[in-house]
């Protein structure tokens, strides 16, 4: 605490018009930050946090009512009449989808110029010079070139550097980061990190960091702001909170997410229920109906109350519930886990390509002829061979583009493989597959709101499967659907809902539901937690692990999340551009020997209580040429021996029996890698 | 509890949107007064009076007569039948045969739907009269054949908005999961796509019908439909023309009522997209 804060916000309520009445998005929320600080400010969704960073900006709608006892940034009042100005110059605002914020059809050179143009009155040719400049600044290569280039041109973790020199372009003195990594991968969301990190070093910047994300929020902010349902309910230094969370719903998050870190054979902490009708907020605490230690007093208003390590936090229990975990039902006492049996389902050599443009895109005239040019293509799925075996998960990590969702496709023969061999139970699976196979193996997927057709009721979702298989029919279908409901979770009641009556979390659930009518033996989830909220993501994957230790289901578990895959895998499969790097027991893949790309991955995975490890961490280059016919991690390798990794197949190494990894360095080069979790104790007690 | 009971789901009395009961109020209206026209006019629609020519409305003629001392009001009232059969017969033809074309088009992405689309493209390209003289040409006109030929024009249309929203529909998770569950394409596109589809195709279908009126009266114009002193909307519009300064009312009549027709097919359009959506049972609900 030095000078004055840079941004002081006192009492911001926002409420919206709705059909059913105001909805109070923020109330009261107060915070500071001190000039050249950070404040993290995290909530799940729904929670408001997008909504003051668009207040801030004076962003919201028409239906918007935007209300504060007082809003000064440097100085001057925010929220006035001649705010505009002031936000634009001294502001710089990064969100989070850099697809959608970058205007296609203009050159990146000039939407970074644009600010200078109408902020600085810098004239056209001076303001694209600056662009450039600062496009070089944000560590993207050749400049001049890609100032020139147009969006599409780049790749995300580019476009979300061109946006963050846009951002910087002004010299602002206060950064608003609205989930900037979101939608980036974890390697790459990594990259920006460190480059937020460096710009506010040199330019002493100070920053809003909006993010649901508590590992990230962690890496980059001093302070910290819990934000639930529109109201803050925790808020000190970033290390206090991490270390002793008082808030119960600060210990529900933090007991949510499912860490590298931690012993998997702990139960998540899901948090039951939803937020509260924000249209009649409750007086009192409005978490007091999700929260396992609400008692009689928690219907009285509660007040942000000061605690030690100048931390404050809205609950009135917080003094006696300290040190006190989130309880935690423990798992069903079901047969103990089954060794791992046989292999049920078999890829082998599973490959796809998928072509690229149309017969007319390979049209080439040479002198003056017509001629046909060889398809282009792209090597989606490249020879991957894995078995899953009986009561066991696979878990399949990569990042986008690397074909994990075209794996998923291919073993359930949504999608025809060009090459490979597809066998269940030890019988080849026929190109149109039986019935019994349909049976067997169902699908999990990522979105909910798409799993779900929206004109059909819970009970019609689920009887479907089931009078198609013949599982059950007649007057048994109502006692079946009852039953798959309580497998997952959800009251009878639910029967009758559409799916537009139910929560994010309700509608993965059913879609669990409908995949388990079948009583499959392999059940494929791609990207199954990917889109939920993380205590709901913990609850969805208690569910999982339960129907695993339940039904002895097998899994192949996709997921861009090794968090998520070392919370529920027992092997683990990684992918990159296609091909398999590694593979081996969870254990094995998560400590040396690895691949490179192993080892960049874990260390770009943002873990709570893990600050240390930022010095340590492997940083692969942003850009990439095109692999060769080698090992496809060739160009972004930092361990890179020369060119025989971009022009021979790498050999496989089986330091272990069922440890596979695909790599030209020597075994014991591979073995001498550090760790990238750091060794792996857990220096810190679970929340 | 009431889901079991009405498998229909939300069409449940009550709970109709208003525009729904409005639009089809008028709708049935007008089917009973077509239904009944030949005994309730008050005159027989193709009896001369040439002493009353061009007689404005009046307690006798409540519509007015044309040229030839005709009673509009008789003549409206007969030729609803033949306009309104036109109408609905022709846009029922082309939801029967253009919807489940843009199904099977969308579903098949190889040389069968791309068949489909470039007959749907070579037929949106001949001008929709030449090809209902196509049809019509070389036999004796016939309601029916006005039907199909009307109807065949707006094939393609109803072809291509199918195909568009289908193809969007085709790319969700709720259909690759009943692909994964080894469902037939028929189940797939008719259980799964076709409910989800409704909304835009019937908004465009309730536009149809009075489009399709229209063209079947220009058809009518070419002598190629319904022949005088036969009596249809279309045509009382389009041979009202000549006199339009000296006895408006001869065009108005019809025009009036083709435009009553107009608003409440679409009203019935607009509300049965509602009754259809399962979000407009909570939102009726108080």
């Amino acid at each position: 605490m030095t000078a004055a804060p840079i941004l002081a916000v006192e009492g911001l309520s926002v409420s919206y018009a709705t059909a059913r009445g105001r909805l109070a998005a923020l109330d009261d929320v107060s915070f500071a930050i001190p000039r050249g600080r950070s404040l993290g400010l995290v909530g799940e969704s729904g929670s408001g946090k997008s909504t003051v960073i668009l207040a801030l900006l004076g962003l919201l709608g028409a239906g918007a009512r935007t209300g504060a006892r007082s809003a000064v940034f440097m100085g001057g009042d925010l929220l006035g009449k001649e705010a505009p100005n002031r936000r634009g110059d001294r502001i710089g605002v990064v969100f989070q989808d850099p697809g959608a914020v970058l205007n296609p059809a203009l050159t990146v050179g000039l939407q970074v110029a644009e600010p200078l143009m109408v902020h600085r009155g810098l004239a056209r040719g001076a303001a694209l010079e600056r662009a450039a400049a600062l496009l070089g600044e944000v560590g993207i290569h050749r400049p001049a070139e890609m100032a020139r280039a147009y969006p599409h041109q780049l790749s995300g973790g580019m476009k979300q550097r061109a946006l963050i020199a846009m951002a910087l372009s002004c010299e602002p003195d206060l950064l608003l980061l609205d989930e900037p990594t979101t939608a980036l991968d974890v390697t790459v969301e990594a990259q920006i990190l460190d480059l937020l990190q460096a710009e506010r070093e040199r330019r002493g910047l100070s920053i809003l960091f909006v993010s649901h994300n508590l590992g990230i929020v962690e890496r980059l902010c001093d302070e910290l702001a819990v934000l639930y349902a529109g109201r803050i309910v925790e808020q000190g230094p970033t290390a206090a909170i991490f270390r002793q969370p008082r808030h119960p719903y600060t210990k529900g998050l933090l007991g949510a997410l499912p860490r590298l870190d931690r012993d998997r054979a702990l139960r998540l902490v899901p948090i039951p229920g939803g937020l509260p009708d924000l249209t009649r907020p409750p007086p009192g605490c409005n978490f007091e109906a999700r929260c396992p230690f609400a008692v009689a007093g928690c219907a009285a208003p509660q007040a942000l109350q000061p605690q030690p390590d100048t931390v404050r936090v809205r609950c009135h229990r917080s003094r006696e519930l300290e040190g006190k975990a989130w309880p935690v039902e423990s798992a069903s006492p079901a047969q103990a886990r089954r060794a791992a049996g046989e292999p049920i389902l078999e890829a082998d050599r599973l490959s796809k390509t998928f072509p690229l443009g149309g017969i007319l895109s390979r049209l080439r005239f040479e002198g003056g002829l017509p001629r046909l040019g060889p398809p282009a293509a792209v090597r989606a799925v490249d020879a991957v061979s894995i078995a899953v075996r009986s009561g066991q998960v696979l878990g399949v990590v990569g990042e986008s583009g690397s074909g994990k969702s075209t794996l998923a496709r291919l073993v359930l023969r949504l999608l025809e493989a060009d090459g490979g061999a597809l066998s269940y139970r030890k019988r080849p699976v026929a190109r149109v597959p039986d019935r019994g196979f349909r049976r067997h193996a169902q699908i999990v997927f990522q979105n909910p709101e798409s799993s779900l057709n929206p004109r059909k009721r819970v009970s019609q979702i689920l009887a479907r499967p089931l009078a198609l298989f013949g599982v059950a029919g007649g007057r048994d279908l109502a006692a079946r659907i009852d039953r798959l409901l309580e497998l997952v979770r959800l009251p009878a009641s639910y029967r009758d809902r559409y799916p537009h009556q139910l929560s994010g979390g309700e509608k993965q659930r059913v879609s669990i539901a409908r995949a388990m009518a079948s009583e499959p033996e392999v059940l494929v989830c791609d990207e199954a937690v990917s889109a939920l909220d993380v205590s709901v993501q913990a609850a969805i994957l208690n569910l999982f692990a339960d129907l695993r230790d339940e039904l002895g289901v097998a899994y192949l578990f996709i997921s861009h999340d090794i968090s998520v895959i070392a919370h529920l895998a027992d092997r683990v499969a990684v992918m990159y551009g296609g091909a398999l790097v590694e593979e081996g027991a969870l254990t094995e893949v998560l400590r040396p020997p690895y691949h490179p790309y192993t080892e960049a991955l874990l260390s770009a995975v943002p873990m709570v209580g893990s600050r240390e490890r930022a010095a340590q961490r492997v940083r692969l280059p942003a850009e990439a040429a095109a692999p060769g016919a080698g090992c496809r991690f060739a160009p972004r390798c930092p361990r890179r021996i020369g060119t025989i990794c971009d022009a021979v197949p790498p050999p496989a190494h089986e330091p272990a029996p069922g440890h596979r990894i695909a790599c030209h360095l020597p075994l014991d080069q591979l073995a001498a890698l550090a760790p990238a979790l750091g060794g792996m104790e857990s220096s810190h007690p679970p929340g | 509890m009431t889901a079991r009971a009405n498998p229909v789901g939300i069409l449940r009395a009550g709970r109709l949107p208003p525009s729904l009961v409005m639009g089809g109020i008028v709708v049935a209206l007008l089917v009973a007064l077509a239904l009944l026209g030949p005994w309730i006019a008050p005159y027989p629609f193709d009896q001369f009076n040439v002493r009353a020519r061009f007689s404005p409305p009046d307690a006798q003629h409540w519509f007015g007569t044309d040229e030839f001392g005709r009673d509009v009001l008789s003549r409206v009232l007969v030729g609803a039948r033949y306009s309104l059969l036109i109408g609905f017969g022709a846009s029922a033809l082309s939801l029967v045969l253009g919807v489940p074309l843009g199904l099977v088009a969308a579903y098949r992405r190889d040389v069968g739907g791309e068949l489909i689309m470039r007959a749907v493209d070579v037929m949106i390209s001949v001008p929709p009269i030449l090809l209902g003289l196509l049809i019509l040409a070389v036999t004796p006109p016939d309601i029916w054949k006005t039907i199909l030929a009307v109807g065949i024009v707006y094939v393609p249309i109803m072809t291509r908005i199918t195909r568009s929203v289908a193809l969007g529909l085709l790319a969700e998770d709720f259909v690759q999961a009943a692909r994964a569950r080894g469902e037939s394409a028929f189940y797939i596109l008719f259980g799964e796509i076709l409910p989800n589809a409704w909304p835009p195709i019937i908004v465009e279908t309730s536009l149809r019908v009075t489009f399709a009126i229209l063209l079947g009266s220009a058809l009518s114009f070419l002598g190629l439909g319904a022949q005088p002193p036969m009596s249809e909307w279309g045509l009382m519009i389009a041979q009202s023309r000549p006199f339009i300064e000296q006895a408006p009312w001869i065009g108005l009549a019809p025009g009036i009522v083709l435009c009553i027709l107009l608003v409440s097919v679409n009203l019935v359009g607009e509300g049965l997209r509602e009754a259809l959506d399962p979000r407009f049972a909570e939102r009726g609900s108080p």
